[in-house]
């Protein structure tokens, strides 16, 4: 039962890989697919999709063509999301290493600290970093990482009290190796692992979190993105509903694809325990 | 030392370490920010220059940063949370009339999730590759990726503009004198829509969590033992698979408590509720340090109670327990 | 509505100009057997309100936030009427005569008035609100009411202003509907009027009385029933929700929760589809003597733009009718100067604002030097829109496009409110800005500070741009003194034309604001400051 269920999420996660390259695709080929300044005024406003060949999916309230605006709002998103994933990743595996290995008031510290940033709640949290930073992507990516990496920290730093008490690791601290290199060598490549197998979470959760804070008019001004396509089509809602069907379809498929990759991953990578 | 008083004195001698990150932290990241509770005042009403100074000695913006950060915390070792400048009101006034609202929102959604959540998981996980179980998991997948903004404003258009069967925002009809019962009746009328736009988000993660609690019993030897011994599947489903599979899903409450009230912020702006998130993002806009100090100490108290009550709950149904017992029987 | 679309539309325009002048002739159509109608009393009006003030106090806070609520319960001397000499209508004052010297002006006040709690109302409570309240404490009343030394009540119904320096009454006219909110002198005397708390559930004379307020949800106003109009107010009561999402708004007014979205809460792009739901109308008229400005502020301390020919490309740069007809769907007006076409009492005519000209503007752009760069760039520029509003932050999309077609990279800063009070009124860290200030219908009290020199900084919606010239400040400080109407109003025509040829900032585009409301409300429109007003003639249809 358990290994057909395994198939099925294997399957699923080629749906989620397929999505992705796609998604991967038109952030890399934006600049091809549809040259120029995407913030460029190119025609009415609110031309409805598949009404005009020269805007296949329509324009804004401004006149910007959509199609160009997704596909550039797509580097957007996914450059936002898989820095954020990146930070919050280094920034929990540093902690959490540095917590595990170093033990005593060094680990008490610092998983109080954890612990403070778990208990603010991280839209809370993204939302006032950007508000006080000023919405540019750096600040966005910051805001993203800073809820988001206590997960990753905690995860290491129990991967990490599990191994360094192991052989390997005694062996090495017997022949006099630096703490520096235990951790970098030994343990590091062991207590990782489990780590980024959180990346599709955190990702698919930077997504969001970037759109909400474009939602409530936090986002970057001078870029296309999702989450501002949706924020400006909601005013709209009623009178051009595509402006925010056409955003909000791209972020649920990409937040999907993401999702069903990172359980084809987490599939691929238990399957050999369960056969 | 009973272990429920133990699990309470751990939790609370971690509480204080926390408490003074968090507001040294939060204070910190409002003085980095350009413009203060002045400066977001005048937008609307503009000024001459001394009118600006006597304000900022008015609310006491004229003081060093150290100073105020020192007042103030030196005022909430008194329990005194300070003065919100953008209400004109004390930070403890404001907070309590809103918190309330948030809670009721914050708990109906967990409770709908969580329940409906862990009934389609036990469904789910029942059989598990089954149709169901794949239509159950996609589609709830599905429903995870979506912004809760938007399956808000969703909602509004759908049920409440174009069917009208649901008020499309606020708390409770305004001023309407109801009491009792119509009142209930009436807020949850209100309620109905962010709830669900709140709670179907997180509906999703439970299902999941109770299908994989269960697929990982199945493979259990009391399971296997059950099976064995011919009991009806129906029987074992309930009785032993998905009371099991349900430890995972208490601490999943515990650990969504942070998130669900993040996400409250923008459920309640889209749906006009006058609540904790929402007052969260009217102190970042006004610059209303001791508010927004008061609401981060609030949500992070209500994270601490919400984990120590899920501590609580996991000592008093150990499942191991109770099910080593059903198959020793 | 269609004839506030001031020019020539491309094919998508000509639809929506149909689709709007059909919406009109339908309100029109149902307007005419409701005006028949008497007005019925009773109701609750409920409005959306997108803020709620914590103070207020008219006399202290003079803001249309503040107004939108407190001018029902605290009245002004005189309000702004359609029709009448001087463009007003009486309230606690029955009339009023300046001085020739210009050193005292005479009030004379309605007998028989009775503050909510009972009290009465006399000369006494409006020397203490001028005198402690306006001059002291309020926004502008310490502009206008500066050299204000004494108020004389002669007896109780009468109140004799005196100022120290002559002051221009047609100045002291104009600022009667917005600035001078009297309040209980019996409830503020020796009080800290600022922390009072009356402040926020304020005791007035108007037709509706303060009842509660629940923060973040709502503030109720009751029928003053000792009114002195005998049958108004209509309504019952008044209620501003408190929904500060504009999509709500739209929502709440669709599924009938509430009868008025005020201020252009509804987002314009939806006025068309609104004004066609069954049982709602679009209401433009009721906002002439509040009119908002589109400006480009200019930081002169930037080398390039301290060089005319750079302002007066980046003016031919914009296109006015294009931010008209896309910024503002045509619910605008073009500008053409720092006074608005609508005060024809102010209004130079023929000024000579540079019109749109990419090719004249790239000319002047390669004239003073700044020439195009490999990459086809002059020079680089921060730009801070506004974030108040939609339209302020639209216009800044499109002049990034605008300025890009000349040459010029503008990078959009987005701040948030206090974020950009605080960088372009205090700190000066910006190149353009656009701003929307206020016309307050007379220039002395908005817009010529705009072009005042050595302002101190770290005060919003003045000029802290740097620019500063001689001339002009000798012009606006001899307009502020000159009594003679005449005369006045010429000095501030040449202060116009000065603007225009000076470009210390841009004017863009002037708009009023929409209401979007319930066919079952009527009287939405009575005078030119409607949303502001006391609103005592609203009715309801059951």
């Amino acid at each position: 039962m358990s290994a057909a269920a395994g198939d099925f999420r294997l399957r699923d996660g080629r749906i989620g890989a397929v999505l992705l390259t796609g998604f991967a695709f038109a952030a890399l080929l934006a600049p091809f697919l549809s040259p120029g300044d995407p913030l460029s005024i190119v025609g009415t406003p609110l031309v409805r999709p598949f009404t005009d060949a020269a805007v296949p999916l329509g324009t804004d309230r401004l006149g910007r063509d959509v199609l160009a605006l997704i596909l550039h709002g797509s580097r957007t998103t996914l450059a936002v999301a898989l820095a954020a994933a990146f930070c919050a990743l280094a920034v929990g595996a540093a902690v959490g290493a540095a917590a595990g290995l170093a033990g005593g008031w060094i680990d008490e510290g610092l998983m109080r600290l954890t612990e403070a940033f778990q208990t603010v709640p991280g839209f809370l949290l993204a939302l006032a970093i950007v508000s006080v930073a000023g919405p540019s992507i750096a600040s966005i990516v910051a805001a993203i990482a800073a809820g988001a990496w206590p997960g990753p920290a905690r995860l290491v730093r129990a991967e990490v009290l599990s191994i360094r008490e192991r052989d390997f690791v005694m062996a090495a601290r017997a022949i006099g190796m630096h703490p520096f290199e235990i951790a970098w060598r030994e343990v590091l490549p062991l207590a990782l692992p489990p780590a980024v197998a959180l990346v599709s979470v955190i990702v698919a959760g930077a997504i969001l979190t970037e759109a909400a804070l474009a939602f409530l008019g936090l986002g970057n001004p001078n870029v296309a993105s999702w989450g501002a396509l949706i924020a400006e089509g909601r005013a709209v809602l009623r009178t051009a509903p595509f402006l925010s069907i056409v955003p909000g379809t791209a972020l649920v498929v990409a937040v999907l694809g993401v999702h069903l990759a990172g359980e084809g991953i987490a599939a691929r990578l238990s399957a050999p325990v369960h056969r | 030392m009973s272990r429920i008083a133990r699990i309470l004195v751990r939790r609370l001698a971690g509480i204080v370490p926390v408490a003074v990150i968090v507001v040294g932290g939060t204070f910190l990241l409002l003085e980095a920010a350009p413009g203060d509770a002045v400066d977001a005042y005048l937008a609307s009403t503009g000024g001459d220059r001394a009118l600006v100074e006597e304000l900022r000695r008015a609310w006491g913006l004229d003081a060093g940063p150290l100073a105020r950060l020192w007042l103030y915390i030196s005022a909430l070792a008194h329990l005194d949370l300070g003065w919100s400048v953008a209400f004109s009101r004390p930070v403890i006034e404001v907070i309590g009339q809103r918190i309330a609202n948030t809670l009721l929102l914050m708990g109906c959604s967990v409770a709908l999730a969580v329940f409906v959540g862990s009934l389609l998981g036990v469904v789910a996980g029942s059989r598990p590759g089954s149709a169901a179980d794949r239509a159950l998991s996609l589609g709830s997948l599905a429903l995870y990726a979506v912004p809760g903004f938007w399956l808000g404003l969703v909602l509004i258009v759908v049920f409440s503009v174009e069917l009208r069967w649901l008020p499309g925002g606020g708390f409770e009809t305004i001023a309407s004198g109801l009491t009792g019962l119509a009142r209930a009746g009436d807020i949850g009328r209100h309620l109905a829509l962010p709830v669900a736009a709140l709670g179907s988000i997180y509906l999703a993660l439970y299902l999941r969590l109770m299908r994989a609690g269960m697929v990982e019993a199945w493979r259990q030897d009391f399971v296997r033992a059950a099976l064995a011994r011919g009991l009806p599947r129906r029987q074992i489903v309930w009785k032993h698979v998905a009371r099991n599979a349900l430890l995972p899903v208490i601490t999943m409450v515990g650990l969504q408590a942070a998130t669900l009230l993040g996400g409250s912020v923008v459920v309640e702006s889209v749906f006009a509720i006058p609540g904790l998130g929402r007052l969260a993002h009217e102190a970042v806009v006004q610059r209303d340090t001791p508010l927004l100090l008061g609401v981060i100490l609030t949500g992070a108290g209500l994270v601490i109670l919400a984990n120590l009550a899920v501590d609580l709950l996991y000592g008093w149904i150990d499942p191991r327990v109770g099910a080593g017992a059903e198959t020793m029987a | 509505m269609a004839t506030r679309n001031p020019r020539r539309f491309d094919s998508f325009a000509v639809s929506r100009r149909q689709t709007l002048a059909g919406s009109a002739a339908l309100l029109a159509a149902s307007a005419w057997p409701s005006r028949a109608q008497a007005p019925r009393r009773g109701g609750r009006f409920v409005v959306a309100a997108d803020s709620e003030p914590r103070n207020l106090n008219p006399a202290i806070v003079a803001s249309n936030g503040v107004f939108h609520v407190a001018s029902k319960i605290v009245e002004p001397l005189a309000e702004a009427a359609y029709g009448t000499k001087d463009g007003l209508a009486p309230r606690l004052a029955t009339s009023w005569e300046g001085a020739a010297d210009g050193l005292s002006a005479t009030f004379r006040l309605r007998a028989g008035v009775t503050w909510h709690d009972g009290k009465p109302f006399s000369s006494a409570d409006v020397a203490f609100s001028a005198l402690e309240v306006w001059r002291k404490l309020q926004n502008f009343g310490r502009v206008v009411f500066k050299d204000l030394s004494a108020v004389d009540t002669p007896d109780s119904a009468t109140a004799v202003f005196r100022f120290a320096k002559p002051t221009p009454f047609q100045l002291i006219r104009n600022a009667l509907p917005s600035l001078t909110a009297v309040v209980p002198r019996h409830l503020y005397e020796g009080t800290d009027i600022g922390a009072n708390p009356y402040n926020a559930k304020p005791v007035g004379t108007g037709p509706f009385a303060f009842a509660e307020a629940r923060p973040g949800e709502y503030t109720r106003l009751v029928r003053n029933r000792t009114y002195r109009d005998a049958g108004q107010p209509f309504v019952d009561e008044i209620i501003y929700r408190v929904l500060p999402d504009r999509a709500a708004a739209t929502g709440a007014l669709e599924a009938g929760e509430v009868h008025l979205a005020a201020f252009s809460q509804v987002p314009l792009d939806d006025l068309a589809r609104v004004g066609k739901v069954p049982g709602l109308q679009v209401v433009t008229k009721g906002y002439e003597a509040l009119t908002y400005q589109l400006v480009v502020e200019i930081n002169h301390r930037r080398k390039e733009l301290a060089d005319l020919r750079v302002r007066r490309a980046i003016a031919h740069a914009i296109d006015r009718d294009f931010v008209v007809r896309t910024v503002f769907l045509g619910y605008a007006q073009v500008s053409d100067g720092p006074v608005p076409k609508n005060d024809p009492q102010f209004h130079a005519a023929g000024l000579a604002m540079p019109g749109f000209d990419p090719a004249r503007a790239n000319a002047l752009l390669d004239e003073a030097g700044y020439r195009r760069d490999g990459r086809g760039v002059r020079m680089r520029l921060r730009l801070l829109p506004a974030p108040f509003f939609g339209e302020t932050k639209a216009f800044g999309a499109y002049l990034r496009q605008a300025l890009g077609a000349v040459g010029i990279e503008a990078e959009i800063v987005g701040n948030d409110t206090p974020g950009h009070i605080k960088a372009v009124y205090s700190d000066h860290a910006f190149d353009l800005a656009v701003g929307p200030p206020v016309y307050r219908g007379d220039p002395a009290i908005s817009t010529t500070v705009l072009a005042q020199g050595g302002l101190p900084a770290g005060v919003p919606f003045t000029n802290q741009g740097g620019y500063r010239d001689e001339a002009m400040d000798a012009l606006i400080a001899r307009a502020a003194s000159t009594l003679d109407e005449a005369t006045r109003t010429e000095l501030y025509r040449e202060f116009q034309r000065k603007v225009v040829a000076d470009l210390p900032f841009i004017n863009v585009a002037e708009w009023g604001f929409t209401s979007v409301a319930s066919r079952k409300a009527h009287n939405l429109d009575t005078n030119p400051r409607w949303p502001v007003s006391n609103w005592a003639d609203v009715w309801l249809e059951a």
